[in-house]
């Protein structure tokens, strides 16, 4: 099946996408704008950071352009907030990492200045850069957007994306894995966890992972073994899950990132899902002060507990 | 199997507790004289609030067949609410737990006060019978043996010579 995805308005978005970036770079109002460039390989792109308005016109918007650069807000370029207000490129799923960012405090709304994407997807990490966008080449996350057209930016090509109807591979897979014994989840989630060759990519690219020291490094204690072996690794996977159980914006990054293929991101929708059913919170949508896991409300369901 | 009349299965419970309700509750229980299966090991903490998710997977990986988290009832947390947001750290942790497959008849929770030394004898008997029943937590004990031996116990032979250890 080659159904095609419509990404003839992504030529429009790039341009319009440099001539706010060179507007708002010469009148100053930004120190700076992160967003995507072509790289070497033919058709692909990578995040590039500008600071001088001429350089604008290497901004590209395409399928490939699949980094969330919220991470280049957080930890990956420490010194890039503390010039000024910044400019950056947004799909609305990386928005959601920018609003969860800025209810924790990690991000001021007014310190940024967002330039929203109309997206109808990129391309998924199997895929080739230059190949065309189809229902088989889609990331996963697109299966299943629900944002397709960021909200409250500063800054939106005038643009409609085509959303493609597909069925969703997480919400199936999450489906899937509920119906197992615990045995067999357990035996799932074992294969699985040890691939794990603990190189932490998925910590590195997630814009939530920002802890100075994460508890995964310490050893004094040690709370969770470092070694790329299985217990380590299954501890590695639950500590990981439940930290971003809450907070987790659904941008798949880790799992894009992933060198062995493990399917992280299932864990944390899984825990979205949870969270959405005891709570009826969702990340990423409106800016929140305090995530679910760090409020409560007296009359908190307890029928777990004696 | 047939090693059971050799090594009946004496479960290992952790009772993570906060100090000032069910601490104080299971001292009550001692002081009592009341009786209470000896399988359960006390870690005392502050408060439910300071149990990190992360101790009770340590607990697992250490050879726990089951474990216990018990403190303050609602609205009786020296700290106000300390158990209000373990209520919630602990919803969430045990649908991880239960995604990747650990089942959850192992893991307790329980609000348990000072005054209520019999209720905590009734929650460790309770959960160290269950436990009894649903035999040893293989699962992270599995996992070590791999990092150990790069291979499960997946023959007879060497079943039968670990059994005999
Ligand atoms: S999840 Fe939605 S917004 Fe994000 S890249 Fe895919 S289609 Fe675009
Ligand atoms: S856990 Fe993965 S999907 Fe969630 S915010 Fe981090 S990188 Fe994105
Ligand atoms: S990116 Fe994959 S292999 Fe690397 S630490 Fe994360 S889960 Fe393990």
């Amino acid at each position: 099946m080659t159904n095609t995805i419509d990404t003839s308005i992504y030529a429009a978005i790039t341009e319009a996408i440099q001539g706010e970036a060179r507007r708002i770079l010469s009148e100053g109002h930004v120190s700076a704008v992160v967003g995507y460039a072509a790289a070497r390989r033919k058709g692909s792109a990578q995040p590039v950071v500008i600071t001088d308005a001429v350089r604008a016109e290497e901004l590209i918007f395409s399928a490939a352009c699949v980094n969330n650069l919220a991470v280049y807000l957080t930890k990956a370029k420490k010194e890039i907030p503390k010039t000024g207000k910044i400019g950056i490129v947004v799909k609305g799923c990386d928005l959601k990492a920018l609003v969860g960012l800025m209810g924790e405090s990690q991000l001021k709304r007014e310190e940024l200045y967002l330039i929203g994407v109309p997206c109808a997807g990129v391309l998924a990490s199997t895929a080739q850069p230059a190949q065309e966008l189809t229902g088989d080449t889609i990331a996963p996350k697109c299966r299943e957007c629900d944002a397709h057209l960021p909200q409250e930016c500063d800054f939106v090509p005038d643009r409609q994306p085509a959303t493609p109807e597909l069925a969703g591979k997480y919400r199936a897979e999450i489906a899937r894995l509920e119906a197992m014994t615990p045995a067999e989840r357990w035996a799932y989630w074992k294969e699985q966890f040890k691939k794990c060759i603990k190189c932490y990519a998925c910590r590195q690219v997630c814009p939530f992972c920002f802890c100075e020291q994460c508890l995964c490094d310490r050893n004094k204690p040690q709370m969770v073994e470092t070694t790329p072996r299985p217990a380590g690794n299954t501890a590695w996977h639950i500590v990981r899950a439940m930290h971003l159980a809450g907070r987790c914006a659904g941008c798949a990054e880790c799992e894009r990132v992933c060198p062995m293929d493990i399917p992280l991101n299932l864990l944390n929708r899984k825990m979205a899902k949870e969270l959405k059913e005891l709570y009826d919170y969702e990340a990423g949508f409106q800016v929140r002060e305090k995530g679910p896991l760090a409020m409560y409300d007296e009359k908190d369901d307890q029928s777990f507990i004696k | 199997m047939h090693h059971k009349e050799k090594h009946a299965f004496e479960p290992k419970i952790i009772a993570f507790v906060c100090t000032w309700c069910t601490y104080a509750g299971a001292d009550l229980a001692g002081t009592s004289r009341l009786q209470y299966p000896a399988n359960v090991r006390v870690l005392k903490f502050p408060c439910t609030g300071r149990i990190d998710p992360v101790f009770i997977l340590k607990a697992f990986q250490q050879g726990a067949d089951g474990v216990l988290v018990s403190g303050c009832h609602p609205g009786d947390c020296h700290y106000i609410a300390g158990n209000f947001h373990a209520r919630r750290r602990f919803a969430a942790f045990r649908k991880l737990l239960e995604f990747v497959g650990v089942d959850l008849g192992r893991l307790q929770f329980s609000w348990v006060s000072a005054a209520e030394g019999g209720k905590w004898v009734e929650m460790v008997t309770d959960l160290t019978e269950r436990v009894r029943g649903m035999g040893p937590m293989q699962e992270f004990k599995e996992l070590a043996l791999e990092e150990q031996w790069s291979g499960a116990i997946d023959t007879p032979e060497l079943q039968e010579a670990y059994d005999s250890i």
